[in-house]
């Protein structure tokens, strides 16, 4: 326990440490990137400027056609997006939209999410565009090196190869980025940006949205709709993500041993039936345990065979048995992945510390919390981590299991729902997208800070260049 | 087959961390070098540097008389084998090894030719058709051998390829290596931390620590002359005895007292005439080296001994071949703990000694090695630094080695009795003072001249062997120090140091091509040192763009460094306002100041006043000020 | 003499009591595990349907009638649609997903650019909102490219999305020594041609972990294809199965359209549960 207390005190105590040491580093980081900036702009030539009026330009006086033609091109078509489209998404980003529509009258209007929506990819391409001008620059500032140096200039095969080659990775990475940047990037900053309208409720199009700042925050915090319910709702969603994933990891591990032990025969067999459960797809299963605990179902079936009166396992009074029940199902659903994770990892211990303890007489239990316990939780830490977030964010099993259930002093949340739950009720069947998108944000704060600490102090991420 | 050249290479990570210093050698066709060196001391580095899979910082690579620096590995024309194979694991071994001609383009048959002599050669035809994983350590080595050298690379660089092999392996493939290179007739550049290994294979072993080249000899060499304490402990097995010490000179002999000790030991002067000076007078700490083979315990050898000492017998290991005998100088300690009087001793047979038995033991003073107990570099080199003569000075005339010299008018000293430095390269074969050659030895491509002046020695350096066994010698004033009535006289300075920079300009000038002429703007590269501009030469202003990267070379403060030959006065170049002449007898030269340096220039005839100075460019050497890299050397002294 | 026989006896029979209590144990287990899919397995064989005929857990009368009706009935619920729809989303989103994913793990693996580590700690951030966030932003912006309704769309999505899971396979290129890459750069390849005729070829367990991870994804998805699908006939399985299974009389339906979709699943599991040990581990254990 003492260790535990000291381990976290210096956690804390070194906090500001940290943060002095990130921020030290950057002026020295800034300092560097300003003085090549510094003298590009004082030690450029005729063509070099020429790269900085019109991209691609000093590339062409060069006679480096390929680089001058395609800097150009992107520079053309980035004029064409921003005099077509570009300008006014900008614009309309910040006043999202002034005519409102009326169907009445015929008037299309204005609709403030989709300005909002293209307004931030706007945004994405004038940040991409000030990037490509960069690299213009430096790639013309880096002819006119080579050329001041007597050195040859590279000829578009060089170039060809080059992009298969040293700079593959450029290559490479070009459409993930780009795909990442438009369907990951861009909704989650989407997202963030609506937590600070009024989008909701009545106020959606072909209604005016506005923006209005952190007010939305506030209502949930303190607003006696929201305030309450958000703090049940988080307490509980707590307590879950940590018994769910305390039960699941142990459970899994357990598991993993107990199949690993010698006198056990036939390892594959035993083995075939978490993975079936883990085959199956996790909806099919949640909506038959749903069945299964159903008025009507099996279970029921039984209880009043033998003479009792039908239990609501999962109706709306039955608050803890939901929640046992969710922690069971969820166990039953996540167990099996750990187990095969644990297998894995279990099959790379040395069996020599085993054999070593045996021989100093310790016993199996004392095995398992000196040697496989700290091993298995070195090696499992961003696995571990990731459970947590996934059990914290976990939509399905109460969605599922509990659907459409609002309880007494919640505002359109039942009590087992975690807050991604009542996030999705407030902003699919009830609109109220910005307070939805606040409570995302806040989830994702939470989760976001408990996961960096927790994987920066972790020796898995210090330890990346062991294999190179 | 091609001969390397590393001019001033570094290697400097980016937290600044160097990783290599001005590593410079040149490794001669068909040559088998060997890195050698404890971890961490960048032989590896390097290593991959010649390869191409690290980039070289600063300095300039040629293989075959091309510069390499920016090339591929693949367009290098080399080879390399690995510490752990990195054979392609799901390749069969035939095709392991025709991966690289395929790469080449190369056509079947000839490849299906050259895999199987390959093959032929390392004696792995049965197991072309197999995979890595089938194959045993040894077995997968001589395939990575096999592919490497199925290329006809012009150099072959293996990178610890033995260490992962057991012992009796180890030994064989050492030995099949070197087979390996015989057939061949390529050269191979090896690294190890074994000496051993070193020691039996190369022709010459470069031994480095902490990024810096120790020495680089012949393992003979290596082994009898050591540069310094690092390459004297390293090389040899059991390790060097080190003692700290002192020498006293006292008329023809030198006493030797060890720390520590009583042990006491007197030799004759002429056994330690190449050591130098300052260590003689009984003060300062040497550090003594004696091999355990150059000490015995054999009684015949006692007897004849200039040197012996008494040891503290405290356990024996037997190897066999011969026993190894620890013990202590100091009578109060113990042979086991590596104090610094614990002493092996290599003896043959088997011989009996008991724990605590104090016997006599000789010391060969021939192989005696002394190092400075703080910088830890040899105070008895082979080439030594100074001859140091008993000198009077009076009037204008010199009186040493028994002969009157005359004083050229530079040369200003108090008058009495002191000493002369001299040299080896300050004594000249052009001149009047007879001598008689005693020895003549070449030491790395020196030839080292001990001549016999009036029944005193001098050591020499001249150009080639020399025929005549008399010759009339002659001093470079210009190169002595003399020490006379409490007063120095310092030798003048060979090098004259000048900050710059190097700069660009664009003039407009006719260009012809194809019979057209044209007024294009050329770019013309100055040299500017003291802020005056000279044209520089195309190799200088080349190296100096290699060098650096970007517009950098634009941008940096430079030293150069000229000799004083390398500076000339003329009608324009650099201001000096002129502070001395000096007339050196055989040449002249004036002192003047340049700012704050002084600068020494050959010249014909006196001046006074302000002069200008123009500089000899295709003398100069460049250092970058900033990081410390030396660019170019130009060297002096031609011998 | 006899205290030790007794020690003997005590030992031994504290082995046979271990052995006996592992395997109750693990009967317990495996029964836990078992009895749900045996359950559904039942139901589909169920001649009636509804949930409420069955005899508790049994169904009170065995045919193969929900299977018929499966892929007859198409008018509510078209499940032989809804099958082939996943299937080509499957199988495209399968094929796009892992290069792109393998791509971007190699090129993290073994290239040291400048954006690098500012780029794996973004994707882990991303990693971090909650991962229904952004699917109404998804929507909107599907309007705007015309792809709502469409299968491309979701094809589209999932493959943009993949990449961002590169952390396995990252893991597990880093421990491929980076000396192959050197000793084939020496002979003469290209990165380009390091990654295809060596990285590849020995990352066969990797490439089968992502593809059916990547397979099997779309089939339990339900969230996207909801919300980006509208017609009845364009829905995949995932959303088909939610509507049946909210109908109580259909339950035998709903289990028989899950046993189809399960098996090939099982099936495919079984066959790879070797890769995927090595797959988890792989990204998990870093030593």
């Amino acid at each position: 326990m003492n260790k535990v207390l000291t381990k976290t005190k210096g956690f804390f105590t070194g906090i500001p440490g940290k943060i002095k040491n990130f921020f030290t580093g950057l002026p020295a980081k800034f300092k560097k990137k300003f003085a090549y900036a510094k003298e590009i702009i004082t030690q450029a030539n005729g063509k070099t400027c020429a790269s900085m009026l019109i991209m691609g330009l000093g590339q062409l006086l060069y006679k480096r056609w390929m680089r001058g033609i395609m800097f150009l091109f992107l520079q053309a078509a980035f004029i064409a997006y921003f005099v077509l489209r570009g300008a006014s998404d900008l614009f309309g980003f910040f006043t999202l939209g002034q005519v409102e529509g009326n169907a009445w009258y015929g008037i299309e209007g204005d609709n403030s999410v989709i300005m909002l929506l293209m307004g931030i990819l706007s945004i994405f391409a004038l940040i991409f565009y000030i990037a490509i001008y960069i690299v213009n620059v430096k790639d013309a500032y880096y002819l006119q090196c080579l050329d001041d140096t007597r050195k040859e200039l590279p000829t578009a095969k060089d170039d060809a190869a080059k992009l298969l080659d040293k700079d593959f990775y450029k290559t490479a990475l070009t459409l993930p980025v780009i795909g990442v940047c438009i369907f990951s990037i861009l909704p989650i900053v989407f997202m963030i940006l609506i937590a600070f309208t009024d989008y909701g409720g009545d106020t959606v199009p072909p209604a005016l949205v506005s923006w209005v700042g952190l007010e939305n925050f506030q209502k949930i915090l303190t607003l006696s709709q929201f305030a309450p319910t958000f703090g049940k709702i988080f307490v509980w969603n707590m307590v879950w993500a940590i018994l769910s994933t305390a039960i699941n990891y142990f459970a899994g591990l357990g598991l993993a041993i107990l199949l690993n032990k010698k006198c056990v025969k036939g390892k594959a067999f035993w083995r075939a039936f978490p993975v079936l459960a883990y085959a199956i797809p996790g909806f099919i299963t949640l909506l038959g345990f749903k069945t299964m605990f159903s008025n009507g179902g099996p279970i029921n079936y039984y209880i009043q065979q033998a003479g009792g009166s039908a239990v609501e396992f999962l109706g709306l009074n039955s608050t803890w048995s939901a929640r046992i029940i969710g922690l069971c199902v969820n166990a039953w659903i996540s167990v099996p992945s750990i187990m095969l994770l644990a297998t894995g990892i279990l099959s790379n211990i040395n069996q020599d510390l085993y054999e070593a303890a045996r021989v100093d007489g310790a016993s199996a239990w004392k095995q398992f919390i000196k040697i496989t316990l700290p091993y298995v939780l070195f090696a499992t830490t961003p696995v571990l981590l990731s459970q947590f977030i996934g059990n914290f964010n976990n939509f399905g099993i109460f969605y599922f299991l509990r659907d459409g259930y609002i309880s007494e002093g919640y505002f359109l949340a039942s009590d087992t729902d975690l807050l991604i739950n009542w996030l999705y009720t407030m902003s699919i069947d009830n609109n109220y997208y910005s307070i939805g998108a606040a409570i995302s944000l806040i989830i994702f704060i939470i989760t976001s800070v408990i996961s960096l600490a927790v994987y920066v102090l972790s020796p898995s991420y210090k330890q990346e260049e062991t294999f190179r | 087959m091609a001969d390397l050249s590393l001019k001033h290479i570094y290697k400097v990570y980016p937290n600044g961390t160097k990783a290599v210093n001005d590593f410079n050698m040149q490794i001669n066709d068909k040559e088998f070098i060997v890195f050698v060196g404890p971890s961490g001391c960048g032989k590896s580095t390097t290593l991959r540097m010649i390869a191409g899979l690290e980039d070289i910082t600063a300095g300039e690579l040629k293989i075959g008389g091309e510069v390499v620096n920016g090339l591929e590995p693949k367009d290098r024309d080399i080879a390399m084998v690995f510490q752990n194979y990195a054979l392609y694991p799901h390749m069969t071994i035939y095709e392991n090894i025709a991966f690289g001609l395929r790469m080449r383009k190369m056509p079947k048959d000839e490849i299906d030719k050259k895999v199987k002599e390959a093959a032929e050669i390392l004696g792995i035809t049965d197991y072309l058709k197999r995979k890595p994983k089938e194959m045993s350590g040894g077995q997968r080595q001589r395939v990575a051998l096999g592919r490497a050298i199925v290329r006809d690379p012009k150099v072959m660089l293996l990178d610890e390829p033995l260490s992962n092999l057991d012992a009796k392996l180890r030994t064989q493939m050492r030995s099949e290596i070197v087979k390996l290179h015989r057939k061949l007739q390529t050269t191979f550049i090896y690294v190890t931390h074994d000496q051993t290994e070193a020691m039996t294979m190369g022709t010459r072993i470069v031994v480095m620590k902490d990024g810096f080249i120790k020495q680089v000899d012949t393992p003979k060499n290596l082994y009898k002359y050591p540069a310094n304490k690092f390459v004297a402990g390293f090389i040899g097995t059991p390790q060097m005895n080190f003692f700290e010490g002192t020498l006293k000179k006292d008329g023809d002999v030198v006493h030797i007292e060890f720390k520590n000790s009583d042990a006491k030991i007197t030799v004759p002067y002429s056994m330690l005439m190449k050591t130098t000076p300052a260590y003689l007078d009984g003060t300062k700490p040497v550090c003594i080296g004696f091999r355990p083979e150059d000490i015995s315990l054999d009684p015949e050898k006692i007897e004849k001994a200039h040197a012996t000492i008494k040891v503290k017998v405290s356990h024996t290991e037997e190897l066999g071949t011969e026993t190894l005998v620890y013990g202590d100088i100091n009578m109060q300690g113990n042979g086991f703990d590596d104090t610094g009087t614990r002493i092996i001793i290599k003896s043959e047979g088997f011989d009996e000694y008991a724990a605590d038995q104090i016997c006599d033991a000789a010391l060969n003073i021939a192989d005696i090695h002394l190092f400075d107990a703080e910088t830890e570099e040899s105070i008895l080199p082979r080439i030594p630094e100074f001859n140091y003569i008993d000198c009077s000075v009076k009037g204008r005339a010199i009186s040493a080695l028994d002969v009157d010299i005359a004083l050229p008018p530079a040369i200003v000293c108090a008058e009495g009795s002191g000493e002369l430095l001299i040299p080896p390269v300050a004594v000249t074969f052009d001149g009047d003072i007879p001598a008689t050659v005693v020895e003549q030895e070449d030491i790395n491509g020196q030839n080292l001249v001990t001549l016999d002046v009036n029944g005193k020695r001098l050591y020499a350096l001249s150009d080639g062997v020399l025929a005549e066994k008399e010759q009339k010698i002659a001093l470079d004033f210009k190169r002595l120090t003399i020490k006379t009535g409490g007063k120095e006289v310092a030798p003048m300075p060979e090098i004259n140091g000048l900050d710059g920079t190097f700069a660009m300009e664009r003039v407009s000038e006719p260009v012809t091509k194809d019979g057209k002429t044209k007024n294009k703007k050329v770019a013309k590269y100055y040299i500017l040192m003291d802020g005056v501009k000279f044209p520089a030469p195309d190799d200088i202003a080349n190296k100096m763009f290699a060098a650096l990267s970007g517009r950098k070379v634009f941008n940096t403060q430079f030293r150069y460094e000229l000799p004083p030959d390398g500076l000339a006065i003329a009608d324009e170049g650099i201001s000096a306002e002129v502070k001395a002449y000096l007339d050196y007898g055989r040449d002249k030269y004036i002192q003047c100041a340049v700012g704050e340096e002084n600068i020494y220039v050959r010249c014909d005839k006196e001046y006074s006043g302000t002069v200008k100075l123009y500089p000899d460019l295709e003398k100069v050497s460049v250092i970058e000020k900033d990081r410390g890299i030396r660019i170019l050397k130009f060297i002096y002294f031609s011998l | 003499m006899k205290t030790v026989n007794k020690k003997l006896y005590k030992a031994k029979s504290k082995k046979v009591l271990n052995v006996v209590i592992t395997y109750c144990v693990l009967l317990i287990v495996c029964f836990i595990f078992f009895f749900p899919c045996l359950w559904l397995i039942l139901a589909s064989f169920s001649k009636s349907g509804s949930i409420y005929s069955f005899d508790g857990f049994f169904p009170s009368e065995y045919g193969l009638d929900a299977f018929k009706t499966l892929f007859t009935d198409t008018t509510m619920y078209n499940y032989p649609k809804w099958f082939l729809n996943t299937l080509f989303i499957a199988a495209m989103s399968c094929i796009i997903g892992t290069i792109l994913t393998i791509l971007t793990a190699y090129v993290m693996s073994r290239f040291r650019f400048k954006s690098r580590k500012a780029m794996m700690k973004g994707t882990l951030v991303l990693g971090m909102f909650p991962s229904f966030m952004g699917t109404i932003a998804v929507y909107l912006l599907m309007t705007q490219f015309g792809l709502i309704n469409q299968r491309w769309g979701l094809i589209l999505i999932y493959s943009a999305q993949a990449p961002m899971g590169y952390m396995v396979q990252k893991g597990f290129f880093d421990t491929i020594p980076y000396s192959i890459d050197e000793a084939a750069r020496i002979d003469g390849a290209s990165n380009f041609q390091v990654f295809m005729k060596f990285t590849l070829p020995m990352s066969k367990p990797m490439l089968v972990y992502t593809a059916l991870t990547s397979f099997t994804w779309p089939w339990s998805d339900y969230i996207l294809p909801k919300m980006l699908l509208q017609d009845k006939d364009l829905y995949t399985v995932a959303v088909g199965l939610m509507s049946v299974a909210d109908d109580a009389t259909q339950f035998a339906r709903f289990a028989a359209g899950s046993i189809i979709i399960a098996i090939p699943i099982i099936i495919l599991y079984f066959c790879l549960v070797k890769y995927m040990i090595n797959g988890m581990s792989a990204g998990a254990v870093k030593q």
